[in-house]
């Protein structure tokens, strides 16, 4: 296949199948929360019915600009994600992930509401929080591969939370709060909580609010895909080769979960604080490592 | 004949057209003579390009030797004048800091052309691609920011109910420094990039001042303390390397590498030469100037205090970049330039004076081109210098976006700006435009950090001074961005009514700012990739496709970004807004929550049913947390750091180390 | 049954009220959010916001005051939506119909489609209203077509 037939193979297969997956990922993560609280909980496609009621519900809003915000968030999260399926350059990933965020937070501060401009101003401070540690992360894989496209993780002979386990600790931290789990859910929270009502999301309702969960979904299987360049080599058993990203993947999620479940919310302050203190302080600590163990 | 037109059209135009605004005081000269010069200004710098590429990225200025004496025998003239100048308004306002500094530039530099026997260099105006740069920013942007000016003075002194009009004056000296600018770039003689240095300088204390009120004077004088600083260093340095190596030309000194020689009394003077620039450029612990700088009226902030003549400062910096790279001198000056751009963005997030944002943002964003210059390697080079060209477009329409907006509502808080999309939706879009290519991708600001965080790897502190610096910019653009779109439902949008000297201006710099992100790529070839001559580290940055890519000398790219394909995307998504706004029917349009209580089903969201049915308004600030990020705070400890790096500097050069 | 109908019936978003409830009945109402009751086995989440939410549940009879806030937060709510009265007060007016504040039960203000009587009405029965509730919520048209069921807004003047 010609290599542009074969990407647009990819950026099709990515774009459609993406939201399913990261659908019934919420699915498992809704009936798993309940079991854990011993309720029974909702089906598997929950997630997919609420989103299809939210799209046929009246197209109400606040002002006429709402629509379009999140329209462009969901536009770059799927592009990021499309960037990281065609094996891009790592970084620029990470920052046009943050125009997605941007966007939704410029369209969460549009709106006059207390609710929404006040999580506007958390989720703008979580960015605050999370990103350095995002940053240092590409930063660390840049420091052992030698590169910052994708491709050189695949290349790379071997795994690479070998030699960079305190960055990926690092990173399931920020992933807490990226997920919007407990206890680092500020400005908004997932279903079955409120924060602030619905904090971010609060004046976004039906097709908008279908959108923003679709943004949800892409950006989770992102997340997820990040989590499997640590662990890119197959392990080999009996012949068989087991590509344990993915499996690492889905168990850091579980973590996610049984965190969420066992931690209050904490304020912001001490998120930020955290956040820095002990995942910025653990990826800095592994790249000054690195940089001594490599040389310069 | 090249010569004659280049210098006519770019040093002399301006010149001349300073004279004639002193002497025809009349706006209805005034207005054509300042569109006419934009105009010429314009037609030149497109010829300079050509003849700059012609010349292979080394044009000299072919004048007989006998002009260039006549030129330097003038220099003199305005040295003098300038600092005899300064203190005699230093003596007469009793602020004596700047008299005394003036006195010691003033020893110097007499002992200097007394005793030193100085021979000046043949060719002393030379002009290769980073001048050329330079050239082009003062020399396009700069006129445009007058044409603005043209309408803005008008507004600003119908404000001030001046009966006579200061106007004149004001046009003069941008006029004056506009000239200066061009020739400070194109200077390779030191002691003439001096002398427009310090003119420079004049004209900033003279812009700042010019509402001549007590805390416009006090400014002034604040901004003339602190440049002096700079200017003893600089001609200090220029004696020690008269001395030492003795030569004065820029081209010299530039092929003498630090790296691996021992410090000595060259080194000082390099470090002294690097001060200059910190000053110049309002880093850390000299930033109060530029702070204090923003009561001067819009277009000074637009011209001096973002454009061009903070650029000077990093402009050294970037010139002298080859001499400093892979040296421990060069890494001092990264982490300077690094940490001023960390404390800055903490800064600007507790800031709501919306000018005093972009200020620090000013200083934050010269603090990074300061580290890459200090980092030196190819792609930081390319970083630095593609960064001052879309920091000045940007930055530069930011300001005369805040100027209008502070015309339209009288005020410049951000707070104030709440509802602004209605009211201004013009100046509005632009305004958000402009936020936006500082912040995000595909825009050229961001791909500049991007390119400073992949060529700071090998240095792990500056990177995480970066990055963190990366990280307080997103939160005081994005709450920015926030408040100025925030609005509630209405059916009509007003007409906005600007002069037309000021919306034309934001437009031809909105159309500036998106074409030259967009055509990222040639103008990476053009401009600045001739420049960067230096070896790689195993990193070579290089363009096409319509974006930038880092290699290692293998065939595979080891980093980046298509942009165009991105801008397509966003051109998509703003042509789609007049779509969405128009779907949007009253019916459908509901109020936000407030747990219920709203007054009359208002649908502004403003007006709320508190206990006792009195009606509260619901007011929203932006958080500032002044108490992490605060102004007073921060500063003290920012400038303790600075100043202990700086004396870090100098001890390192001058206790003969190996750099 | 169309795609679209059964997901709004399989994904009720509540949003709960309390109008002058005693609060018997919204602790009956909170209690079937709890492990014992499980109502998100039918993939109800109490969403704060009307926004967000397809199921107004409400407690507590309409007075004067209450009257205002209920109707603003029945507009705010987008189409299909349904309302179910908990409690014999919102029913009705209950015990305190004939209180000098009290209006009478929700449907003196807002049009109400399910009535889940009892003084609190066990969880059990507020369960079987929500179900009744879907069912009408299933049976309502697409909202495209439903300029007319806009309420009517009262403007009173406030001092």
């Amino acid at each position: 296949m010609q290599p542009f037939l074969q990407q647009l193979c990819i950026i099709l297969a990515v774009v459609l199948v993406a939201p399913l997956i990261g659908g019934l990922l919420n699915g498992v993560d809704r009936i798993l929360t309940a079991r854990l609280q011993g309720r029974y909980g909702p089906p598997l496609l929950q997630p997919f019915y609420d989103v299809i009621k939210l799209i046929g519900k009246e197209r109400i809003t606040v002002n006429s600009t709402q629509m379009l915000y999140v329209i462009t968030s969901l536009f770059f999260a799927v592009l990021s994600l499309v960037m990281f399926a065609l094996r891009q350059d790592l970084l620029m990933i990470v920052f046009v992930l943050a125009f997605s965020h941007i966007a939704l937070i410029i369209g969460a501060m549009s709106v006059r509401s207390p609710y929404s401009k006040i999580g506007a101003q958390r989720e703008i401070i979580q960015m605050m929080a999370y990103e350095p540690v995002i940053v240092l992360m590409v930063v660390g894989i840049y420091l052992i591969t030698g590169s910052f496209m994708i491709d050189s993780v695949y290349a790379h002979p071997s795994q690479l939370a070998l030699r960079l386990p305190l960055v990926f600790l690092a990173f399931l931290y920020v992933l807490t709060i990226k997920l919007r789990k407990s206890p680092f859910d500020l400005s908004t929270s997932h279903h079955g909580h409120q924060e602030l009502i619905k904090g971010l999301t609060t004046e976004f309702s039906g097709l908008q609010l279908a959108v923003i969960e679709l943004t949800h979904w892409y950006e989770l299987v992102l997340l997820l895909g990040m989590i499997t360049l640590f662990f890119a080599q197959p392990v080999v058993v009996y012949g068989i080769p087991i590509w344990i990203g993915g499996l690492v993947a889905l168990g850091a999620f579980v973590f996610e979960i049984i965190i969420d479940n066992i931690c209050a919310r904490t304020s912001l302050a001490w998120m930020l604080k955290m956040t820095w203190l002990a995942g910025l302080g653990a990826a800095v600590t592994n790249i000054i490592w690195l940089y001594l163990a490599t040389g310069r | 004949m090249q010569a004659n037109i280049i210098l006519a059209a770019l040093i002399l135009l301006p010149a001349l057209s300073a004279l004639l605004c002193l002497v025809f005081r009349s706006k209805v000269i005034r207005t054509p003579l300042v569109i006419l010069t934009t105009l010429l200004m314009a037609a030149a710098s497109g010829y300079l390009i050509y003849a700059v590429v012609g010349a292979n990225g080394n044009l000299k200025l072919d004048l007989p030797e006998s002009i260039f004496a006549i030129i330097g025998w003038v220099i003199k003239a305005v040295d003098l004048t300038v600092l005899a100048y300064i203190i005699f308004r230093g003596v007469r306002a009793r602020r004596f800091t700047s008299p005394i500094l003036a006195v010691m530039q003033l020893v110097v530099l007499l002992a200097l052309q007394a005793f030193g026997n100085v021979i000046e260099p043949a060719q002393p105006l030379t002009i290769d691609f980073l001048s050329l740069t330079l050239i082009l920013l003062a020399s396009i942007i700069g006129p445009l920011i007058l044409v603005f000016a043209i309408g803005y003075m008008e507004e600003h002194e119908a404000h001030l109910h001046l009966v006579k009009s200061r106007q004149p004056r004001f046009f003069a000296i941008l006029f004056l420094f506009l000239c200066v600018m061009n020739a400070l770039a194109m200077a390779d003689n030191l002691l003439w990039m001096y002398t427009f240095w310090e003119v420079t300088t004049l004209c900033s204390f003279l812009l700042i001042g010019h509402d001549e009120t007590d805390e416009a004077n006090r400014n002034a004088f604040r901004t003339l303390d602190l440049n002096m600083i700079g200017g003893v260093a600089f001609i200090l340095a220029i004696s020690i390397i008269w001395h030492n190596q003795h030569t004065i030309a820029m081209t010299d000194i530039v092929r003498m590498p630090l790296a691996g020689h021992f410090g000595g009394f060259f080194a000082v003077a390099i470090a002294l030469l690097c001060l200059a620039g910190f000053t110049k450029s309002a880093q850390f612990p000299f930033q109060s100037w530029l702070l204090g700088a923003m009561v001067a009226p819009t277009p000074v902030s637009a011209l001096l205090h973002s454009s061009t003549m903070v650029k000077a400062g990093v402009y050294l910096l970037v010139r002298l970049s080859p001499v400093i790279t892979e040296s421990t001198l060069g890494t001092i000056v990264a982490f300077a330039g690094g940490f001023t751009f960390m404390a800055a963005s903490a800064i600007a997030i507790s800031q709501s004076n919306g000018k005093r944002v972009l200020a620090y943002s000013t200083i934050a964003n010269l603090g990074l081109i300061v580290c890459c210059a200090g980092i030196g390697t190819q792609v930081a080079l390319g970083s630095a210098i593609l960064l001052i060209i879309f920091h000045a477009i940007s930055k530069g329409m930011l300001f005369l976006c805040i100027g209008t907006i502070e015309q339209g509502i009288g005020s410049r808080d951000i707070e104030d700006m709440q509802g602004l999309l209605k009211r201004m939706p013009y100046t509005t879009f632009i305004a958000v435009i402009g936020m936006i290519s500082m912040l995000l991708p595909p825009f050229g600001v961001l791909m500049t950090k991007w390119l400073a965080i992949e060529s700071s790897v090998h240095y792990p502190l500056v990177l995480l001074l970066i990055i963190l610096g990366s990280a307080f910019s997103v939160v005081f653009w994005g709450k920015w961005i926030g408040i100025i779109l925030t609005m509630s439902y209405k059916a009509k949008y007003l007409y906005e009514k600007l002069r037309p000297t000021m919306s034309v201006t934001l437009m031809i710099f909105l159309v500036g700012v998106v074409t030259a992100s967009c055509a990222i790529a040639p103008l990476f070839n053009f401009l600045v990739s001739p420049q960067l001559k230096a070896g790689y580290d195993g990193l070579l940055l290089s363009a096409g496709d319509g974006g930038l890519w880092l290699s290692n000398g293998s065939s595979l790219p080891v980093g980046g970004i298509y942009a165009v394909p991105l801008f397509l995307i966003l051109f998509a998504v703003v042509a789609a807004i007049p779509a969405f706004i128009s779907r949007t029917r009253p019916e459908r349009v509901k109020p936000p929550y407030f747990g219920g209580e709203l007054a009359n089903n208002d649908i502004r969201g403003i007006d709320f049913i508190g206990p006792g049915d009195k009606v509260e308004q619901v007011i929203v600030h932006n958080y500032y947390m002044t108490n992490i990020f605060g102004e007073k705070r921060l500063s003290i400890w920012a400038s303790l750091i600075a100043l202990a790096t700086i004396l870090v500097m100098f001890g390192v050069t001058l206790f003969g180390v190996t750099l | 049954m169309s795609i679209m109908r059964n997901s709004r019936i399989k994904s009720p978003w509540i949003v709960h009220f309390d109008c002058n409830s005693c609060n018997g009945c919204d602790i009956e109402t909170l209690a079937c959010l709890t492990p014992m009751y499980d109502v998100e086995r039918f993939g109800i989440i109490n969403v704060g916001n009307p926004k967000h939410a397809d199921i107004l549940l409400v407690t507590g009879s309409a007075n004067y005051r209450n009257a205002r806030v209920l109707r603003n937060i029945y507009n705010q709510m987008p189409e299909p939506k349904a309302v179910v009265a908990i409690g014999v007060c919102a029913c009705t007016g209950g015990i305190f119909r004939e209180c000098y504040n009290v209006l009478g039960g929700i449907d003196q203000v807002i049009p109400v489609d399910v009535y889940v009587p009892g003084c609190s009405p066990k969880p059990e029965a507020i369960i079987d209203g929500v179900v009744l509730a879907l069912e009408v919520l299933g049976k309502k048209e697409h909202p495209v077509a439903t300029e007319t069921e806009h309420e009517e807004v009262e403007h009173t003047q406030y001092a």
